[in-house]
């Protein structure tokens, strides 16, 4: 059994590491994961933070008030006209949001009210959205100014019509708020592990079948489940390839590479990536497994790739579910591949502290989704429609 | 020597072998002949362990191969008409692949390869991986790694189906070559002259059964026709009415 498993799992992996193309791609790809991912949440983390310390604003006809100039420019904010057709670059994401002052301002602020206008897009998520904060405070603080003013010319405390104040005290940063983008990083990694080892998934499976070289293999002296514990050990050994190769991209980014936006947000002690390569390695055999099962249906590669994307879908779905539910960490998510890693490494990343179950339970669901896999393929080949049935 | 009795197997409601019974000595070829259909591959996968019989019983040089596949599998070579070979690697490691699964060590298995590259004309192809072989040099490959344990049985299934003149020829020479080494060698075809040049008994199997067997000239005077051609289908057309003893009186 051993020998078969040794035999089988050699063959199989000198037979695909000549696949250069595949091999060389799906490696690349592992190690160039991170810093692509890291590089791109700095860039975003950077851009947020800028843009929340913008003392910049655009306001558009200056002109009509000099008092609200005036007092932008006591609170040391500049002030910068914006672009002629503003109102369409806003819409599509291409410009900060602008204060509008309409000519009659002077006039109406005068004899009473004043209206200004805001324009921005709230359906855009991006960044431009912080420079609206900083506007709506200072207009606000101008109101204030302005109705102060009046009422002590009028010999009112202007304290009669503070109630209650309220004061914005916001404890996130920028940079904190950017953190709740991490989720990417388990999310991209882990669909690593499950889509780095389909080519090879594919090929020991329905690659056999279309090849015609199944039924001479199974004609060999030996055990079905060697034969397909040797493959799984095969594809198991690739995924483990992913993903070290992966953690190593993620080390040598945050060690490496200058990126001090991301420090403020993202430092992973040894511990944690520890229990980072923990969690991969328990998943990426389990997906292995789980992707040959699901190729031994096709008859060609072609058709288990169809069947393999189902799974891939799932699998990278996942997280959206999980936002779209709500779910809040929970024990049972540990029960269920792919949501429980995204949340035990999400955790990681956060600096949470984590207990052994954490990594044990995912460990034990993930070696029995192996098992279950290698012996329901083992069983799966002694069926006639399997071995026979060709395209 | 190959022992089957009264093999069945259905597929849904289809006999596809109905109670075939047949021996196949050492040291002879026995011919399988057949029309398309006829159950030849499915009792060649019966008794290769591929598919599970029904009832009846194949026996490989005395090992019953329901009750013990491994030893049966280890007891012969089996060629059928699967005969992918992996294109990454060399015809060399094809082979090795199945030499190691089966035990036979490094020493032991290039002093048989070194027999049949001689016999098959591999040597050129040995060790270029067989991405764009030919399907006589596929045929090549895949016979030698059938046959690299050297077992004392050979099953060969439509051997030459899809081969030129060239390779049909080796192929031929080297069941004989199999036939003075003592070994059984079983096949089965559906090209006439192949089976009259080069069987010892020949078993026409026709829907499932067995409809006659024995020598070339046993089988033309059976069925009283002028050659085996004729013999053939007369002996494979007569099954399905049962009237074969009318006719052969």
């Amino acid at each position: 059994m051993w020998d078969t498993i040794f035999i089988v799992c050699k063959k199989e992996l000198t037979d695909h590491l000549r696949d250069r193309r595949t091999a060389a791609m799906i490696f690349f790809l592992s190690i160039a994961m991170g810093p692509l991912l890291l590089i791109g949440l700095t860039q975003f983390i950077a851009s947020v933070e800028k843009k929340a310390e913008a003392r910049e604003v655009f306001v558009q006809g200056k002109e009509n008030s000099p008092e609200i100039v005036n007092f932008f420019a006591r609170q040391d904010v500049t002030v910068k006209d914006p672009k002629q057709d503003f109102r369409e670059l806003i819409k599509n994401g291409k410009h900060d949001p602008v204060l509008v002052i309409p000519k009659e301002f002077a006039e109406k602020l005068s004899t009473g009210t004043a209206e200004v206008e805001l324009v921005f897009d709230d359906t855009r998520q991006d960044s431009g959205n912080a420079s609206i904060g900083v506007l709506r405070r200072l207009m606000r603080g101008f109101n204030a100014e302005v109705s102060t003013q009046r009422l002590i010319a009028r010999g009112v405390s202007p304290q009669l019509t503070r109630v209650v104040d309220v004061q914005d005290v916001n404890l996130g940063t920028a940079a904190q708020r950017a953190a709740a983008l991490l989720f990417i990083i388990p999310w991209i990694t882990l669909l690593g592990c499950v889509s780095g080892v389909t080519a090879i998934a594919i090929d020991v499976t329905a690659g056999e079948r279309e090849r015609g070289s199944l039924e001479p293999l199974l004609m060999n002296p030996v055990p079905r489940a060697g034969l397909v514990t040797g493959k799984w050990l095969a594809v198991a050994i690739y995924g483990l390839a992913v993903a070290a190769l992966t953690m190593c991209g993620f080390a040598l980014t945050l060690n490496f590479a200058p990126l001090p936006n991301l420090a403020s947000v993202l430092s992973i002690s040894p511990a944690q990536y520890l229990g980072f390569a923990i969690t991969m390695f328990s998943f990426a055999p389990a997906m292995g497994a789980l992707q040959m099962l699901i190729a031994t249906y096709g008859r060609t590669y072609k058709e288990a790739q169809t069947y393999v994307s189902y799974l891939i879908m799932a699998v990278s779905m996942m997280p959206a579910i999980g936002l779209l539910a709500q779910f809040k960490d929970a024990t049972w998510q540990l029960f269920v591949p792919m949501l429980g890693q995204l949340m035990v490494i999400t955790r990681i990343l956060r600096g949470e502290t984590l207990s052994a179950i954490h990594y044990l339970l995912p460990l034990a669901i993930n070696a029995t989704i192996s098992v279950v896999a290698v012996l329901l393929i083992s069983k799966l080949l002694t069926k006639e429609k399997i071995i026979f049935g060709r395209a | 020597m190959i022992e089957v009795q009264n093999l069945r197997k259905k597929f849904g409601t289809i006999n596809a072998v109905d109670g075939v019974t047949f021996t196949a000595n050492s040291g002879a070829i026995t011919g399988l002949l057949g029309p398309n259909g006829a159950g030849k591959t499915t009792t060649i996968r019966m008794i290769g362990t591929l598919i599970n019989i029904d009832s009846g019983a194949a026996m490989i040089d005395n090992i019953n191969v329901a009750l013990d596949p491994g030893g049966s599998r280890r007891a012969c070579g089996l060629l059928t008409d699967s005969r992918g070979i992996y294109t990454r690697m060399t015809a060399r490691e094809n082979i090795r692949y199945y030499a190691d699964l089966r035990g036979v060590t490094i020493a032991r298995s290039e002093k048989t390869l070194a027999r049949f590259v001689g016999w098959l004309d591999m040597r050129d192809i040995l060790d270029r991986r067989t991405e764009g072989f030919s399907q006589g040099e596929r045929m090549k490959v895949a016979i030698v790694r059938a046959l690299i344990h050297e077992p004392a049985n050979v099953i060969l299934d439509e051997p030459t189906n899809g081969l030129d003149v060239m390779s049909t020829r080796a192929l031929r020479e080297l069941v004989k070559r199999l036939k003075s080494d003592g070994q059984t060698v079983m096949f089965s075809s559906h090209v006439m002259q192949e089976v009259a040049a080069l069987c010892d008994q020949i078993i026409i199997i026709s829907h499932g059964r067995v409809t006659a067997q024995g020598t070339t000239s046993q089988l033309i005077e059976q069925s009283g026709k002028q050659n085996l051609e004729d013999a053939f289908i007369a002996l494979s057309d007569v099954a399905e009415t049962g009237d074969l003893h009318h006719e052969a009186a």
